[in-house]
């Protein structure tokens, strides 16, 4: 990363640690047992970003602590097990799924991710950032499992925050992709899914209002095949169900983000065409090498992946997760929590 | 069948509402016995609820198959 990547980066962390200060939210960090975690609750808390609170039995978290050279004094630090919310967690979950019985839900929710996903469906934290040591996959099903989807949402997808140096005059010019991470091969009823969630990430992350393009590699009809066609069928399912959602296609990169292109090949009216900030690709190869590239050959800030599709904000970190991942990665979390006016 | 394996495959079975004649010890959860990804965790927790004993999640992910529960369980018996 460059110099001045690095200080691009900077500022739009800044702008939301600004954001979010004072608002008194709360991240809960189920890994309570890694250093990396406790490091980074430290930060947060020293930094007035957020509460952290802290997962974890009791034991392991300390011997984290002590490697981290951390004193847990002031910090919020919940061993699950010994919970007095434990009861009521588990009453919940039961609410949720009827076939399970109270003692085996209890059990569900003394796991510190699920308690950890509870604590954020109850409203005793506002978010919940796991995965510095849990699978991505265990991650989903937590989030799944306690918060759920959003309304409308059926499909858990991700997201990253590109931040490109400089774009037709533009500096710093944030932009959404995705999925560049999790749905393989998504249907037109999943990309419609993702489409939506990351219209509703972009209005908490964008400063502009989002403007979704469905990517492909034709407009508006200049080439046919499947995979077009899943993108317009997928925009049908987004205009009927996200009416008020600023989205358009199918489009190929350049008439959704170029507007001289766009002038050229998208005849009619579009809130989208040459100005939209939030990229829909059809599948996951077409997303994970464009996020890549743009990354690479444009010098792009990427930030991510973020999880999307939940009901309430859940993030999964990478295992190799640094401290300043962490750290980042619960600013951007807690950015998504909508404020109370 | 001893009483382990007997408990473990009524967990398996009301878990996974499946009928214990299904399951042999090479049944897999997921792939022979349809276990979906929210039922294998739940179906730890079942375990861990009937024998009251806490399995690590990691390893808990390694246990794919009936035989493999009955040998996890009864080393932490």
């Amino acid at each position: 990363m460059t110099k001045e990547n690095a200080a691009a980066k900077q500022s739009i962390i800044e702008i939301f640690t600004d954001k979010i200060k004072g608002r008194n939210l709360s991240v809960v960090l189920p890994e309570g047992r890694d250093p990396r975690i406790i490091e980074a609750a430290h930060q947060i808390k020293e930094a007035g970003i957020a509460v952290p609170i802290i997962l974890g039995k009791s034991e392991q978290v300390e011997a984290a602590a002590q490697e981290a050279g951390i004193d847990l004094a002031g910090m919020t630090v919940i061993d699950p097990r010994d919970s007095d919310r434990l009861d009521d967690y588990a009453a919940m979950y039961v609410g949720d799924r009827e076939d399970i019985s109270q003692g085996v839900a209890r059990r569900m929710v003394s796991k510190a991710v699920f308690f950890g996903g509870m604590m954020v469906k109850a409203g005793d934290a506002d978010v919940m950032v796991a995965g510095a040591a849990s699978a991505t996959a265990t991650v989903i099903q937590a989030g799944s499992l306690t918060v759920g989807l959003a309304s409308g949402i059926d499909t858990v997808s991700s997201y990253f925050l590109m931040i490109i140096p400089e774009f037709q005059g533009e500096t710093d010019k944030p932009f959404i992709y995705a999925d560049c991470a999790v749905n393989i091969d998504p249907t037109a009823e999943q990309l419609a899914d993702i489409a939506m969630a990351s219209g509703q990430s972009a209005k908490c992350l964008l400063t502009d209002t989002p403007r979704v393009a469905m990517l492909s590699y034709s407009t508006r009809g200049s080439a046919a095949g499947p995979s077009a066609e899943k993108v317009l069928d997928a925009l049908r399912i987004v205009r009927e169900k996200a009416p008020q959602l600023a989205v358009d296609g199918e489009f190929q990169a350049d008439s959704a983000i170029i507007a001289r292109v766009a002038a050229k090949k998208v005849k009619d009216e579009s809130a989208v065409a040459g100005q939209a900030n939030v990229l829909i690709f059809p599948d996951l190869d077409a997303g994970n090498i464009a996020y890549k590239l743009t990354q690479y050959m444009a010098n792009a800030k990427a930030i991510g992946p973020f999880l999307q599709g939940f009901a309430k904000p859940i993030a999964d970190l990478s295992r190799g997760a640094s401290v300043s991942d962490i750290v980042t990665t619960s600013i951007i979390t807690l950015a998504l929590v909508p404020s109370a006016d | 069948m001893s009483d382990v394996e007997r408990r473990i495959k009524e967990v398996v079975a009301r878990t996974l509402k499946i009928d214990v004649g299904r399951m042999t010890d090479e049944s897999r959860f997921v792939e022979d016995l349809g276990a979906e990804s929210i039922q294998s965790v739940e179906l730890v927790a079942a375990f861990e609820e009937e024998f009251d004993i806490e399995m690590d999640d990691e390893e808990a992910l390694e246990v794919k198959t009936v035989g493999k529960a009955i040998e996890f369980i009864s080393k932490l018996l």
